[in-house]
């Protein structure tokens, strides 16, 4: 290859002239051979033996002896074998034609076969190179980690060109130093800063990383190439000369495949990163639920312990204990809130979304809160006659946000008035309203509303609620692929809207 | 009923083949127990241990405590309790752990308090052999009539009646028949089945799993839950006066159905 080959010049030449000297002996001996009997010849077997000579000599020896033993031959030829003997001139001028046709006979042969043979082995050279920098990026990729193998291939492009220094940079615009890497980085182009000072952007009309060198003028002080996998810049590979340096086409194709390596090596590295992000976020995950889950504990137990001594109060007959059991409920429906709050913003909400009936969300939904409305009315219907309605939502998670709309509608509608709870299917989508006559939401709040602990201005001072219910709700309800809605109601009141995707499940699997 | 065996007075769940526990010869063990019942409660927290006694001494029986997960499983193993209280939050084991090995040598039925409402661990304990699942804080009354409900079943599991009643509802296992005030409900094969292994355990939540193991005798996959709940959803509107508000077949949202008297 290029790069090995510089070194070879001085004992190359001398062995050049050994065999050019043994050529053209053998050439002499042949004409001494051929002498004796040259008036039973012809001319044109002289000129086929001398010709074999002088392909024999340049494929052996190349062009430049090749191309010597024919003008030896041809001198030899007119001496020795074209009458008048050992005189230049011709006895018959026809003579000069065979001559003439001979030398560039023989010229043309020992020029081409010197082509061929050199483009074989420039062809042997290029696969030795190939597969040499193959190994190379291999070995240095194999590293056992992603910043060992980027840092293997900057020493092997370090060692392979007449650079000083040569630094992979990673695709983190942020953190770039250089204006010109953050180019680089952010334009997926490639610069060179020349001895003069200047910057050229270099061009590519294939945006392949080969072409970025092509036309790149003088010698280079600093050379930037971003590095690409799959057509996104992940990095930016730096080469830096103090002096200068230009590079011969084998250097280039040698650069052009470390920058494919290069690229190559960042992007795992950022793979590897991510993975090692992912890991972390999982572990954070785990620890969070550890968390969550000892907090609800301790601050469970102790009320608990309140409500168990408030149950035993009362049989004694002291009124201040259903107070203090009142109480304890609530602190208990808040701490529940406030869990899950902050588990909803830690990300750690895992919806369990399958194939439901409605009837077991209402049923259950209303079995929970039926008990603590006292008076007040819950207008149920499930829908269409006979239609069962399946949905796909995570049971638990809806149960709470219906409850929660329904504890919002008892908060705020007069007590002599019914709330109502419906089911419709329309379209793709499967409804669940929530409706009551009470005061509805001002236009300007009708957002604000399922903010956390946000409380409307109509709000009466006693409420109770620290203003988690309808936040808590969208949120389990945007984390199932669904919605939870405000609409004024006709009339007077407020409507809330739960939305969740209708299944149709398979013929048969019904009521058999 | 398929899934579920009963020879006499034990009975076999197979929750998911690996995972199957047994309560056997029960009422043997009844016999030989004093008059009044022994109940035990795990839970570190002296406070609970309180509330819990406080709650069941409506019960007239003597209760054993143990704060910790290994105490617990000794004091079962020699006091032989009639019930077990367990809290979750031991500061030596988990609490399904000491679930499981529990139901390894004994059928004594568990009753598991937790501070977490979470849909997914209160089925694998189901799963993994407790009895019923209260969340702290807890309404005293409303642990009675749990622990009430556990000890009864577990008296009554020998001489289960052919014929259950529940309010207006009667279910006639020798007839196969089941009646709404003296009136025929027809019920597919599938809904006779499922009310048939519902109404075996009264109060008790079944897993998914184990309604499952019970009907198809399979390990539930896929959309296959969709379809119990389906054919559950159909078997209420049959037999249920309000659909709406359902009396006999309740849902334990995440984890299963639960058959009301």
């Amino acid at each position: 290859m290029g790069i090995a080959s510089r070194s070879e010049g001085g004992s190359g030449r001398r062995a050049e002239w050994r065999a050019g000297l043994a050529w053209f002996g053998a050439l002499a001996g042949v004409a001494a051979l051929l002498v004796p009997v040259r008036t039973w010849l012809e001319k044109t077997h002289i000129a086929l033996a001398f010709l074999l000579l002088v392909l024999a000599a340049s494929a052996t020896t190349g062009k430049r002896v090749g191309i010597g033993v024919s003008l030896a031959a041809f001198v030899l030829f007119d001496l020795l074998f074209l009458p008048p003997y050992s005189r230049l001139t011709l006895e018959n001028p026809l003579d000069w034609l065979v001559l003439a046709s001979f030398l560039v006979t023989a010229v043309v042969a020992a020029q081409l076969l010197d082509q061929a043979q050199r483009k074989a082995s420039e062809a042997r050279d290029r696969s030795a190179e190939i597969a040499q920098l193959a190994t190379l990026g291999a070995e240095a990729l194999n590293a056992p980690r992603a910043d060992l193998a980027v840092s293997g291939v900057a020493d092997v492009i370090r060692a392979t060109l007449p650079v000083e220094r040569c630094v992979i940079h990673a695709a983190d615009p942020d953190r770039a130093s250089d204006d010109l890497v953050t180019a680089v980085l952010q334009r997926g182009v490639a610069f060179s800063e020349l001895t003069d000072g200047t910057t050229h952007a270099l061009r590519s009309d294939t945006g392949q990383t080969g072409e970025w060198w092509v036309g790149a003028p003088g010698r280079v002080t600093r050379l930037l190439l971003p590095l690409r996998v799959r057509g996104t810049t992940v990095g930016a590979l730096e080469l830096a000369g103090r002096s200068g340096f230009a590079l011969d086409p084998a250097q280039q194709r040698m650069l052009d495949a470390m920058t494919f390596y290069a690229a190559l090596g960042v992007e795992r590295g950022r793979v590897e990163a991510e993975v090692k992000h992912v890991a972390a976020l999982e572990e954070a995950d785990r620890l969070k639920d550890i968390l969550i889950a000892s907090v609800s504990h301790d601050l469970r137990t102790p009320l608990t312990t309140i409500k168990a001594l408030a149950r035993g109060m009362q049989s004694y007959g002291d009124e201040r204990s259903e107070i203090i059991e009142q109480e304890a409920d609530r602190l208990n429906r808040l701490v529940g809130d406030l869990l899950e709050l902050s588990r909803i913003s830690a990300g750690g909400v895992r919806p369990d979304i399958e194939a439901v009936p409605v009837d077991d969300l209402i049923g259950a939904a209303v079995q929970r809160i039926e008990g603590t409305l006292g008076a007040r009315r819950l207008e149920v219907s499930l829908g269409a006659e006979g239609s069962l309605l399946v949905g796909r939502f995570d049971l638990a998670h809806s149960i709470r946000i219906l409850v929660n709309l329904i504890e919002n509608a008892v908060k705020y509608a007069p007590v002599d008035t019914p709330i109502a709870v419906d089911v419709t299917r329309r379209g793709r989508w499967i409804e669940v309203t929530v409706a009551d006559r009470g005061p509805g939401v001002a236009p300007d709040e009708v957002e604000r509303i399922f903010e956390p602990l946000y409380r409307p201005s109509n709000a009466p001072p006693d409420v109770g609620s620290a203003g988690l219910g309808l936040a808590i709700a969208r949120q389990f309800a945007e984390a199932q692929g669904g919605t939870v809605a405000y609409a004024p109601r006709d009339g007077g009141g407020s409507v809330f809207t739960l939305r969740f995707p209708a299944v149709d499940l398979v013929a048969g699997s019904g009521a058999d | 009923m398929r899934g579920a065996s009963e020879d006499g007075n034990s009975i076999t769940w197979c929750s998911d083949g690996q995972r199957a526990f047994r309560r056997a010869n029960v009422q043997t063990m009844f016999h030989r127990m004093p008059a009044a019942p022994r109940f035990l409660v795990i839970d570190d927290e002296k406070q609970i241990r309180r509330a819990v006694r406080g709650a069941l001494l409506a019960l007239e029986g003597t209760m054993s405590e143990a704060a910790t997960g290994r105490e617990g499983l000794d004091l079962a193993a020699s006091e032989r309790p009639a019930l077990v209280i367990l809290d979750l939050g031991l500061p030596d084991r988990e609490g399904i752990d000491v679930c499981r090995e529990l139901r390894t040598w004994s059928g004594v039925p568990i009753l598991v308090l937790s501070a977490r409402e979470d849909a997914r661990e209160k089925a694998a304990l189901l799963d993994a052999g407790a009895d019923d699942y209260l969340t702290k804080p807890f309404d005293p009354v409303e642990l009675l009539a749990r622990a009430r409900a556990l000890l009864r079943r577990s008296v009554g599991a020998a001489e289960r009646s052919r014929r259950v009643a529940a309010g207006d509802l009667v279910i006639d296992l020798i007839q196969r028949s089941v009646t709404i005030r003296g009136e025929r409900v027809h019920l597919t094969p599938i809904e006779w089945d499922l009310l048939v292994a519902l109404s075996a355990h009264p109060e008790r939540t079944l897993t998914h799993q184990q309604l499952f193991s019970a009907v198809w005798q399979g390990r539930s996959h896929g959309d296959a839950q969709a379809y119990l709940r389906v054919h559950i959803a159909h078997l209420r509107r049959k037999i249920e006066p309000d659909p709406v508000r359902p009396r006999h077949i309740l849902t334990e949202p995440g984890v299963g159905y639960r058959f009301s008297l």
